[in-house]
C-alpha cells in the first residue's frame, strides 16, 4: 500500500453554465501529480485562481475529479469516499465552519458524533484538543463570543476531532494576528512531527517557507515546479546577495572584488557612493559573505557595512509563475 | 443504528442551540399555532353557522366539535411545518460554511437528513404534550379515545411520516440555493390541501390529489380518527397503510435526491456557493 495522498494526472473541469447566460467550461486543475506523504508538511502554492482550493476539495471528496486518479493510503477517493473521509479532514481560513451559538466544546462534540468517535475517546480528545489550541478556559463559552483567532483555533481543533492521518489546510492563518498565526504554525509543525501528512496552501509565503519540506507550485491548474523551498528558489534563479560598503576605495580593492567575483563566475555590482565610499554587491547561489570579507580585508579594505540577503520564496514563486523571468528588482541588482 | 442515534443526539443539540433554544423562539412556537388556530376558527365559524351546514358538514354545527377538528389539524400542521423550517436552515448552513463540513464527514447522508428532521421534531414534543393536555382539559367531552395508548399511536402517526417528509425536504433544500422561495412554496400547500382547516370532502378533487401525496393528510386523518372518533388501531389500518407507503416513497425519493444532489455538487462545487 502506498502511504500518503497521491494524485496522478488529476484534472477538474467545472461545467459551463447552461441556459440564457451560457458560460464555457472552466478548467481548474489540469494533470497534477502530487504526493503528500505522512509526517511532512507539503505546500501547494500558486497565485489566485491557480487551482489550489479545487485540488484540496478534490482530496477532501467535496469535488469529483473529471480526469486522473487520487488515492489516500492506496484507497481510491472516487470509489470509496466514505473510507477516505475517516482518514482526512479539512481546515479553511476565515471565521466560517463552526456553529456560532454552540460552545467550543459542543462544536467538537457535534462533529465527533458525526465521525462516530467512541464516547470515552471523544470526551478525552475534546479536552486534549481544547488544550492543544489554547481554548480550555473558553471551551464552555458560545463561539459567537470568541475572537476571530479563537474561532480559527477552534476550527483547527474541529479538523482534528476524527484524529485524521491527513490534514488539508487551506489558508489556515488567513486574517489572523501575527502571534496567533505563529502559535498555529507551531501546532501544524507538531502535527507533522507526530506523523500526520499535512497539505498547506497559504498566501503567507514565510509560513510556507518555515513549515514546508516540499512545495508544489501550480499555475492555471498546471504543475510548474516542485521541491524544497531552497530548491524552488534555486530553480527560479533567486541567488543570495552580499553587499559591502568600503570607506577607503581604491583601484586595487576594486580589482580584488572583481577577481573574487570572476572566480565564482559572476560579475559584481560596484557603485560609488555620494560620500566617496564604494558599494560592492555580489549575487551567488552559495553564501559567499565570509570569503569575500576575507579577500577584501586582506587587501586592506575598511568595511563599514556588511549585508547578506537571503533569497525568499516569494521571489521564487513570482519568478516561476511568470514563466521563469527574473524579477525587475533582482535584475537591477545584477546590472 | 448506534451511529444514527449519535447523529440524532448531535442534531437535536445543534438545533436546540441554533434555532429552538431561545425563550423568544419557544414563546413564538407556542403562540403562533394558537394565533393560527384562532384565525382559522373565527374564519370558519361564520360559514359553520350558515343554514344547512349540519347536512353538509355535521361536525361544524357544533362549535366545540369544530374547535376540536381545527385543533387536531393545527397540531399536525405544527409538527410538519417545523420540518419545513428546519430544512430551510440548511441554506444558513451553506452560508456559514458548515454544510460543506457535513459532507466532509463519513456519515450516511440519509441518516443525516433523517436525524436533522427528527432533531427538529424532538424540539416540538413539548408542543404535542401541551396541545394534547389542552384538548383534554378544554374540549374534554369532544375527545373520544379508545385506549390511552392511542395517544402514543397518534404521536407515532405524526412522528414517523413527519420524519420521512423532513428527510425528503432536507434532501431537496440542502442543495437548493434559493431555499427561501421553496420554503414559501411548500408551506402554503400544507395549509391548504391536507385537511388542516377544512375536511377533505370539502376540497376540489385536484386539491385532494395534491394533498394525498403529503403525509400530513394521512397523519391528520389518524389524529382525528383516534382522538375525536374513538377509533382503535385496527379501524385505522387503511390510514396506517397509506402513511407507511407514502413514508417509504418519501425516503426512497430522499435517497435518490441525495445521491443526485451530492453528485451534482461534486461536479459543480455548488455546496460553497450562496
Amino acid at each position: 500500500m502506498d502511504a500518503g495522498i497521491r494524485t496522478a494526472g488529476l484534472g477538474m473541469t467545472f461545467p459551463g453554465r447552461r441556459g440564457l447566460h451560457r458560460g464555457a467550461p472552466k478548467v481548474a486543475v489540469d494533470g497534477l501529480d502530487l504526493a503528500i506523504p505522512p509526517g511532512r508538511v507539503t505546500g501547494l502554492l500558486g497565485l489566485n485562481g491557480a487551482g489550489k482550493t479545487t485540488t484540496i476539495k478534490i482530496m477532501a471528496t467535496l469535488l469529483r475529479p473529471t480526469s486522473g486518479t487520487i488515492h489516500v493510503d492506496g484507497i481510491d477517493v472516487v470509489a470509496k469516499p466514505r473510507e477516505v473521509r475517516r482518514r482526512i479532514n479539512l481546515i479553511a481560513g476565515g471565521e466560517r465552519m463552526v456553529y456560532m451559538r454552540m460552545t467550543g466544546r459542543e462544536n467538537l462534540w457535534y462533529f465527533g458524533q458525526l465521525y462516530d468517535v467512541p464516547r470515552t475517546v471523544l470526551r478525552k480528545r475534546i479536552d486534549e484538543l481544547l488544550e492543544l489550541v489554547g481554548l480550555t478556559k473558553d471551551g464552555d463559552t458560545a463561539v459567537e463570543k470568541y475572537s476571530r483567532g479563537m474561532t480559527q483555533r477552534l476550527s483547527i481543533a474541529r479538523g482534528l476531532i476524527n484524529d485524521p492521518a491527513y490534514l488539508l489546510l487551506d489558508e489556515p492563518t488567513l486574517g489572523l494576528d501575527a502571534p496567533i498565526a505563529r502559535d498555529l504554525r507551531k501546532v501544524v509543525a507538531r502535527l507533522a512531527a507526530e506523523g500526520r501528512g499535512v497539505l498547506l496552501t497559504s498566501h503567507y509565503l514565510d509560513e510556507v517557507e518555515e513549515l514546508c519540506d516540499h512545495v508544489y507550485l501550480i499555475s492555471d491548474g498546471k504543475h510548474l515546479a516542485q521541491g524544497s523551498p531552497e530548491e524552488l528558489m534555486a530553480a527560479a534563479g533567486c541567488d543570495r546577495s552580499v553587499r559591502v560598503v568600503i570607506t577607503n576605495p581604491s583601484a586595487p580593492i576594486r580589482a580584488i572584488a572583481t577577481e573574487f567575483a570572476a572566480t565564482l563566475g559572476v560579475t559584481p555590482t560596484i557603485v560609488a557612493g555620494e560620500n566617496g565610499e564604494l558599494e560592492i554587491t555580489i549575487r551567488h547561489a552559495e553564501d559567499v559573505a565570509g570569503p569575500l570579507m576575507s579577500a577584501l580585508v586582506t587587501g586592506g579594505a575598511a568595511i563599514s557595512q556588511l549585508e547578506a540577503l537571503q533569497p525568499n520564496l516569494e521571489d521564487a514563486v513570482l519568478t516561476l509563475a511568470a514563466g521563469g523571468a527574473v524579477p525587475a528588482e533582482a535584475e537591477a541588482v545584477r546590472a | 443504528m448506534r451511529h444514527a442515534l449519535k447523529v440524532l443526539a448531535a442534531e437535536a443539540l445543534k438545533q436546540h442551540r441554533m434555532y429552538f433554544g431561545s425563550p423568544m423562539v419557544l414563546f413564538s412556537m407556542f403562540v403562533w399555532p394558537i394565533l393560527q388556530l384562532a384565525a382559522t376558527y373565527y374564519t370558519v365559524r361564520p360559514v359553520a353557522s350558515s343554514p344547512g351546514i349540519a347536512q353538509r358538514w355535521p361536525l361544524a354545527a357544533d362549535p366545540q366539535s369544530l374547535l376540536a377538528f381545527l385543533v387536531t389539524g393545527a397540531l399536525g400542521y405544527a409538527f410538519f411545518v417545523s420540518l419545513v423550517q428546519s430544512s430551510w436552515q440548511f441554506s444558513i448552513e451553506r452560508q456559514s460554511g458548515t454544510l460543506e463540513l457535513l459532507f466532509l464527514t463519513p456519515i450516511n447522508r440519509l441518516v443525516l437528513v433523517i436525524a436533522n428532521g427528527a432533531g427538529a421534531l424532538l424540539q416540538n414534543t413539548w408542543l404535542f404534550a401541551c396541545f394534547s393536555t389542552a384538548m383534554l382539559v378544554v374540549l374534554g367531552n369532544t375527545v373520544h379515545v379508545a385506549h390511552p395508548l392511542m395517544f402514543l399511536v397518534v404521536f407515532l402517526a405524526l412522528l414517523v411520516p413527519a420524519v420521512a417528509w423532513g428527510a425528503f425536504l432536507n434532501s431537496l433544500l440542502m442543495f437548493a440555493r434559493d431555499a427561501a422561495l421553496m420554503f414559501t412554496m411548500l408551506e402554503e400547500p400544507m395549509w391548504l390541501f391536507c385537511g388542516v382547516r377544512l375536511p377533505l370532502f370539502a376540497l376540489p378533487v385536484w386539491m385532494r390529489a395534491i394533498g394525498s401525496v403529503v403525509p400530513l393528510t394521512g397523519s391528520i386523518l389518524v389524529v382525528r380518527g383516534a382522538l375525536l372518533d374513538g377509533k382503535g388501531v385496527f379501524d385505522l389500518l387503511p390510514e396506517f397503510g397509506l402513511l407507511a407507503g407514502i413514508s417509504a416513497l418519501l425516503l426512497g425519493a430522499a435517497t435518490l435526491t441525495l445521491k443526485l444532489g451530492e453528485a451534482r455538487a461534486q461536479r459543480t462545487g455548488q455546496l460553497s456557493l450562496f
